[in-house]
């Protein structure tokens, strides 16, 4: 069992390593480098040179992936030519308010998704089930820039009773972002709900038509007491992945709200990123990114491990 | 803090009395947050430095200087030594007075080597400067000018106060303190910098008691901030945006000239386009109006004859460049091309519009058995790859004075000299001009260059592209003006609230 524990965390790392060299391979294969990106059209003659210096250029590939690895894993990223400032302290930030406003989604659909799940799939194609589907068929299926776009246009052009774009200070406190942070965590859990409530849904229905089910029912049990003792536990699990990949996909819907919302995040620092060619930036956003994305599944795996008994055998 | 008043207040839909009289302009983030208050400075806060200080001169109406900090100005007729007369009585917004010591002191701290600042190369025109006496300021040039007053007129030439920068040269001054029409309250370029009228301002008084500058990046948010009302006024919008605003009674949409161009180059020392019989042809082959149509919309571009000086300069030539395919014919058959010409041309998403204007040139210039092969280029690396590279690709500039312009993009051995322009004569003219001190005639010499630049130059520049601007209706004394032109202080803001 430890050894699987291990075994695990020892894939996430090997991922997250290989991630790194292709990010660190896909940068060095653009055309110019960190310095004519920066310079532009200055980017000729001595300036370019002192550029190429300062930033330790010339060096083989191999060395200065080997520093920014070295640095990544102390928690220092390097820094913005662009910005002119130290990438850590660019994301410091921005990470918090990210994680504000995917937590805040996260901690808000999760539990109605688990529910409205329960209640459709318990209720399968009786009007409540029909009703819940469909909004989860439309949440799904609209883009979260259309449903960001109609609630700014309501919500803050027409009613004015919300901000349309974020206007704060770095360091601002919660109760200044919170009436900034409505509708892109309306926006985010919208999507969420749908996906997990849809996933919640199928493996009720599953287990509820399982033998166990079945036998709990003809020996009498009461109806509520096999939905909460035999059926939610078991249709927990396969939901449990499907969380975990949303909350990764809460990771591209982000990037997505975020700008529509001006929120500063660090989808946003990384769109100005990609626009500034602030190669740097990216690749330190993008290992965020992706550690977020294997951290998550990683504790997705963890979590079925210490629900399902059968996984922790040999050979799983 | 107003700011989360101000949201509070949005919340609870509570009046919005508190924000009547305050101005709130978004600015672009430009800088990503290291924005700086000194003037010179490569990350300089343009729209807060714009309202802070003030200029010696600054742009009449008509496009030439016009007394600002300096009242009037005379030069020798070498045009070496400029002499410039001060406003009597201004004071910085610590209440120090303004004084021939701090027109030198700003003037002197654009060489340093140590801030090398992008104002370096084009002041470096200046010898030393004397302070005659506290009201008369004396600059002794390098070599002839008799545009100085212009070079002073760049939004970037604001009078610091020496004693507040300490009388360090070769330091930052980034205080703010300066002696425009807003005194700095709060400098936050990430959030909200916050700015208050300046009661001793030497002009008439600022319309507006504050002025909020919100920093938001993107461009889609910029529209959206402004048609929730938390902004007044968005600098530049798409031609697809225009419609949000258009026939809206709470908006005004202005159509403003500016001087950025988007231009196609090719390299006149480069086969085939080093016969100039070839370039013509390529630029006669265009029909400018329905290029700037298609690719700008119609009112985003006004038409020019390949030269890069724009309609609100003073020194712009008007030229009559219709499109005439049976005399690019004739060129090309001279230039011995008269079974029609193939030449590659890179492209890349590097200024707006770029690609499209390509598409179109090379659909126009079919018509004249001209072949263009369009070759994308990737927009990384595409100014150190391509750019100045290749024989004939896409360029993008700002707005800039005619000389400067002209200096930059065509005197032979010039850093930026895209085309390999290389004319004794061409670059004698540009001296001639600068030395030139009689308006009429220095027009006319500037007239002349822009004129060879159509007949035989390495540019294909068919419009100059304008900005649509839209503002909240609230919004009074901004007249639809480029950039550099606007006075915030004349800018009022009806707040009978919303």
């Amino acid at each position: 069992m430890p050894s699987l524990i291990l075994r695990r965390f020892g894939f996430a790392a090997f991922t997250i390593g290989f991630v790194s060299i292709v990010m660190f391979a896909a940068v060095e294969a653009l055309p110019g480098n960190v310095c004519t990106s920066f310079l532009q059209r200055f980017a000729q003659g001595p300036r370019l040179e002192r550029c190429i210096e300062q930033q330790g250029l010339e060096r083989p590939a191999l060395v200065r992936y080997g520093d920014w690895v070295a640095g990544a894993v102390q928690g220092d990223f390097g820094y913005s030519l662009k910005k002119r400032k130290p990438i850590n302290e660019l994301i410091r930030e921005r990470f918090r308010n990210t994680a504000l406003l995917g937590g805040l989604a996260a901690l808000l659909a999760i539990p109605f998704a688990i529910f409205f799940g329960i209640a459709a799939g318990v209720r399968r194609d009786r009007p409540l089930d029909l009703s819940l589907s469909g909004a989860a068929m439309l949440a799904m299926t609209i883009p979260e820039f259309v449903t960001a776009t109609a609630l700014i246009y309501v919500f803050a052009i027409v009613l004015q009773w919300f901000p349309a774009v974020t206007i704060v200070s770095p360091g601002a406190g919660f109760m200044q972002m919170l009436p900034n942070i409505v509708l892109p965590v309306l926006v985010l859990s919208a999507v969420l709900v749908a996906h997990i409530m849809r996933m919640m849904r199928a493996s009720v229905i599953d287990v509820m038509a399982s033998d166990y089910v079945h036998m709990a029912r003809l020996k009498g049990v009461p109806e509520r007491q096999i939905i909460w003792k035999h059926v939610v536990p078991n249709a927990m699990i396969p939901a449990l992945n499907v969380i975990a990949l949303t909350i990764a996909w809460l990771l591209a819907g982000v990037v997505v709200v975020e700008k529509v919302f001006n929120y500063p995040g660090l989808g946003t620092l990384m769109i100005q990123a990609i626009f500034d060619r602030d190669l740097p930036l990216v690749q330190a956003i993008a290992l965020i990114f992706s550690v977020i994305y294997v951290g998550v599944n990683l504790a997705a795996d963890l979590a079925a491990l210490a629900l399902d008994p059968r996984l922790r055998r040999k050979g799983h | 803090m107003k700011k989360s008043l101000l949201l509070s207040a949005a919340i609870a839909l509570a009046s919005t009395a508190a924000t009547a009289e305050t101005l709130r302009i978004p600015h672009e983030l430009g800088f990503g947050g290291s924005e700086s208050m000194d003037p010179i400075s490569p990350q300089r806060f343009y729209e807060a430095i714009q309202n802070v200080y003030s200029r010696l001169v600054r742009q009449g109406e008509d496009g030439r200087p016009s007394p600002d900090l300096a009242l009037e100005w005379s030069a020798t007729p070498d045009a070496k030594e400029w002499t410039f007369k001060l406003r009597p009585d201004v004071t910085f917004h610590n209440g120090n007075a303004f004084t021939a010591e701090d027109v030198a002191f700003s003037l002197m701290r654009t060489q340093s080597e140590t801030i090398d600042s992008p104002t370096k190369g084009v002041m470096g025109i200046i010898d030393h400067v004397e302070a005659v006496d506290p009201l008369t300021v004396k600059v002794v040039l390098k070599d002839s000018h008799a545009d100085f007053p212009l070079l002073t007129m760049d939004y970037r030439i604001k009078m610091l106060d020496a004693e507040t920068c300490g009388g360090d040269l070769d330091a930052l001054c980034e205080s703010g303190n300066g002696t425009g029409p807003f005194e700095l309250t709060g400098l936050d370029a990430l959030g909200t910098t916050t700015m208050k009228r300046f009661e001793n301002y030497y002009g008439s008084k600022a319309g507006v008691e504050n002025l909020e500058l919100i920093a938001i990046a993107d461009q889609d948010a910029r529209v959206a901030a402004l048609q929730a009302g938390q902004i007044d006024l968005v600098y530049s919008v798409s031609a697809e945006q225009v419609p949000l605003f258009a026939n809206n009674p709470d908006f005004t949409v202005q159509s403003v000239p500016s001087g950025r161009w988007v231009g196609l180059v090719m390299n006149t020392q480069t086969e085939p386009f080093i016969d100039p019989r070839v370039r013509k042809a390529i630029r006669m082959s265009a029909d400018r109006d329905a290029l700037g149509k298609l690719v700008y919309g119609k009112g985003g571009f006004i038409v020019s004859c390949d030269h890069p000086v724009w309609t609100g300069d003073q020194y712009r030539k008007e030229i009559d460049c219709s499109r005439d395919v049976d005399g690019a014919r004739a060129l090309l058959a001279e230039a011995g091309y008269a079974d029609g010409l193939k030449v590659e041309l890179f492209v890349s998403d590097i200024s707006e519009g770029a690609v499209k204007m390509a598409e179109v040139l090379q659909n126009q210039a079919k018509d004249a058995g001209i072949e263009i092969e369009l070759v994308p280029a990737p927009a990384d690396g595409y100014w150190g790859d391509v750019w100045m590279k290749e024989a004939f690709f896409a360029t993008g500039w700002s707005q800039r004075p005619a000389d400067q312009i002209l200096n930059e993009a065509y005197r032979s051995g010039a850093a930026w000299n895209e085309t390999a322009w290389n004319s004794a004569d061409f670059d004698a003219k540009l001296d001639a001009a600068r030395s030139e001190l009689d308006f009429g005639k220095r027009k006319e010499l500037y007239g002349e260059l822009q004129k060879e630049l159509w007949e035989t130059g390495g540019s294909f520049i068919p419009v100059h592209l304008n900005i649509t601007r839209v503002l909240s209706s609230k919004i009074g004394g901004l007249p639809p003006v480029e950039g550099f032109s606007i006075r915030y202080e004349d800018v009022t803001k009806n707040g009978s609230g919303s």
